[in-house]
């Protein structure tokens, strides 16, 4: 018996050993990082610091690994590491925990957070417009007012998209019970609109794209339709960043800023360089960024008081957001350059990801 | 019947070993064939969309894909890793809690309530504690997989030491066996078997639930690929990462059957 229990936990001993080298591998310095963080490992040895900056495969977050790809293919003084993420709620405890101390989240989610003390900043936008509302391809809904009465699918309570809609309402006249809303996770949206479940929804690229190209939707509104300038997401700087490391920040911000500037002017190119850090179909983000300006802009992302005024306003009066913030104490605009630039990306060098 | 047929759905029948060779594979085969025939015909008929039902060749293709990039391999590891910690820590601290529970009855009174109220409780209603708690990586995951395998495990153990006949505790007595060699000497070989059978289950679940588990709060892992997969609108690769769950799980249900075929514990099954 002794003996056989002694093997028994030799092989428990050695299973457990074997797995745990294998899982965190001592033999390489940067651990599990290196493994896929670093899509696309530049040449930039003259990064004196790294910032690991949480984004979601959305188009709103993509100046975030155009960024992390600037960094490692030109000169900066810091080397910027695109961490991907599934959910919101993830997001939000990773920042809790300081994990990340940079990354994109929707605007009224930060306005949330900072109401319940975490302290962060606004330094910058995702991208403007960027969500459609999105409806069955053969429905006859024409108009909001058909809607009445339907089911629509927003991302989160605190999402922009949620807040616009409601304004909508308003000004159609329409009381809050005319529509039931469905929260649901934005990649399940185009198959729940699909099979039916749903009747439309309200939600930031590429999912409204996914459901036109799948011939599924169309679009019913354009964000900008509705609310000109439509901000869905935000850069939030954790305060503690700001104040130990400021020149980080201005670098991020600096970077982030310029690849907006970029993926403007080189919105093929910008299509082809994210979809490996998205592992999205290249055919799906190259339709949104290039089909039709309308759908998407990466200009004037400078966030403005009067903008996140109007959010906060509505977040107020729907009961999400309880604390009127005063703005300064929200945004940190002090690290946007003054003159900003498109950045220097070397568009023959994108590797070409494999194609459908 | 015994533990093993009910787990195996053998034959109850006297089959030559030979036979029963072939059989074992060709069976399996022919319905594992037939399936990817349906598969396959349904993905070709356009029966559904292909957006909500991947080919077959999709599969296959991005299969392959994440190979060669390295993700598949990474994330068996981490998944298996995860698995393993939580469920041997679970092991450790719940087979000898329910050693002791099984001989003290006025700790069984005290502790079987809370014991089972919290072996109800969905180890996944604990993943937004577990986040805050542990963070994102791998120790919320190790932590779901405690919280799904601890209590079952302790019951289990628990009421197979209930369930020894008081005769073996004579017989310790006249020997003088007592306290800590009591357990080791007598109890423990006794319940050794139904130990290993409870273990099977809890593994089960353990399996089950860390693909539910990496959906949250992981950076990687085979559910982790399932979710991001359906982020980046591909449920080609969602398909590929569940066959992979599917197989580990059964390839470890294997493993973990082999225990009950060693002599040391196969007399259990033939008291």
């Amino acid at each position: 018996m002794h003996s056989f229990m002694t093997k028994i936990i030799i092989a428990v001993i050695s299973i457990i050993a074997v797995l745990g080298l294998l899982r965190y591998k001592p033999w390489k310095s940067n651990g599990e990082n290196s493994l896929k963080e670093l899509i696309h490992e530049g040449n930039n040895k003259k990064a004196i610091q790294t910032l690991t900056v949480g984004f979601l495969p959305v188009t709103c977050h993509l100046t975030c690994p155009v960024t992390d790809y600037a960094s490692k293919t030109s000169v900066s003084s810091t080397n910027f590491n695109s961490r991907v993420f599934s959910d919101f709620p993830t997001v939000v405890s990773a920042l809790q925990a300081k994990q990340v101390q940079a990354t994109f989240m929707i605007v009224p989610l930060a306005m949330k957070l900072r109401e319940q003390g975490v302290p962060i900043k606004i330094c910058y936008l995702g991208h403007r417009d960027g969500s459609e509302i999105i409806v069955g391809k053969n429905s006859n809904i024409r108009s909001l007012a058909d809607l009445k009465g339907k089911k629509v699918a927003v991302p989160s309570l605190y999402s922009n998209q949620n807040f616009v809609f409601h304004k909508l309402m308003e000004d159609y006249g329409m009381k809050q019970t005319d529509i039931t809303f469905i929260i649901l996770p934005p990649p399940d949206m185009p198959t729940s609109l699909a099979a039916g479940a749903i009747d439309g929804y309200f939600v930031g690229e590429p999912f409204c794209a996914k459901a036109e190209l799948d011939g599924i939707g169309r679009v019913l509104y354009y964000a900008r339709d509705i609310w000109p300038n439509f901000i869905s997401c935000a850069l939030v700087v954790h305060e503690d960043l700001i104040k130990t490391n400021p020149n980080v920040v201005k670098d991020l911000v600096r970077g982030i800023a310029q690849s907006g500037a970029w993926a403007e002017t080189h919105r093929a190119e910008a299509a082809k360089l994210a979809a490996p850090y998205y592992r999205q179909d290249l055919k799906v983000l190259n339709y949104v960024l290039t089909s039709d300006p309308k759908r998407v802009s990466y200009l004037q992302l400078t966030p403005t008081d009067e903008d996140l005024q109007q959010i906060q306003n509505q977040g107020i009066k729907m009961g999400l957001l309880t604390k009127r913030i005063p703005m300064h104490e929200l945004i940190d605009r002090k690290y946007v350059p003054l003159k900003i630039l498109p950045a220097r990306i070397n568009v023959a060098k994108i590797p070409t990801p494999p194609q459908k | 019947m015994t533990e093993t047929t009910i787990f195996r759905n053998e034959s109850t029948k006297p089959i030559s070993s030979k036979t029963a060779n072939i059989f074992g594979f060709l069976l399996p085969g022919i319905v594992l064939i037939t399936l990817l025939l349906v598969w396959s015909l349904i993905s070709f008929t356009n029966l559904f969309p292909t957006y909500a039902f991947p080919s077959p060749l999709a599969v296959l293709k991005s299969f392959t894909e994440e190979i060669i990039a390295g993700r598949l391999l990474n994330d068996i590891v981490a998944s298996l890793w995860r698995v393993s910690v939580g469920f041997v820590l679970s092991a450790l601290l719940g087979i000898p809690f329910g050693l002791w529970l099984g001989q003290h009855i006025n700790a069984r009174r005290a502790f079987v309530p809370m014991l089972n109220f919290f072996r109800f409780l969905s180890p996944l209603a604990w993943i937004p504690f577990a986040i805050l708690w542990f963070h994102i990586g791998d120790k919320p995951a190790i932590f779901l997989i405690f919280m799904a395998s601890f209590f079952p495990l302790a019951l289990a153990t628990m009421s197979a030491v209930a369930t020894i006949p008081n005769i073996y505790f004579s017989v310790a007595k006249d020997y003088d066996i007592k306290g800590f060699s009591l357990i080791t000497k007598v109890v423990f070989p006794a319940v050794l078997p139904q130990i290993i059978t409870s273990l099977r289950v809890s593994c089960g679940i353990a399996w089950v639930i860390i693909v539910a588990a990496e959906m949250v709060g992981c950076q990687d892992g085979l559910g982790y690929g399932i979710w991001e997969a359906r982020n980046g609108l591909r449920l080609d690769a969602a398909v590929c990462y569940m066959i992979v769950i599917g197989l580990l799980g059964m390839i470890i249900d294997r493993l973990l059957n082999q225990l009950t075929k060693l002599p040391n514990i196969r007399w259990g099954y033939e008291r």
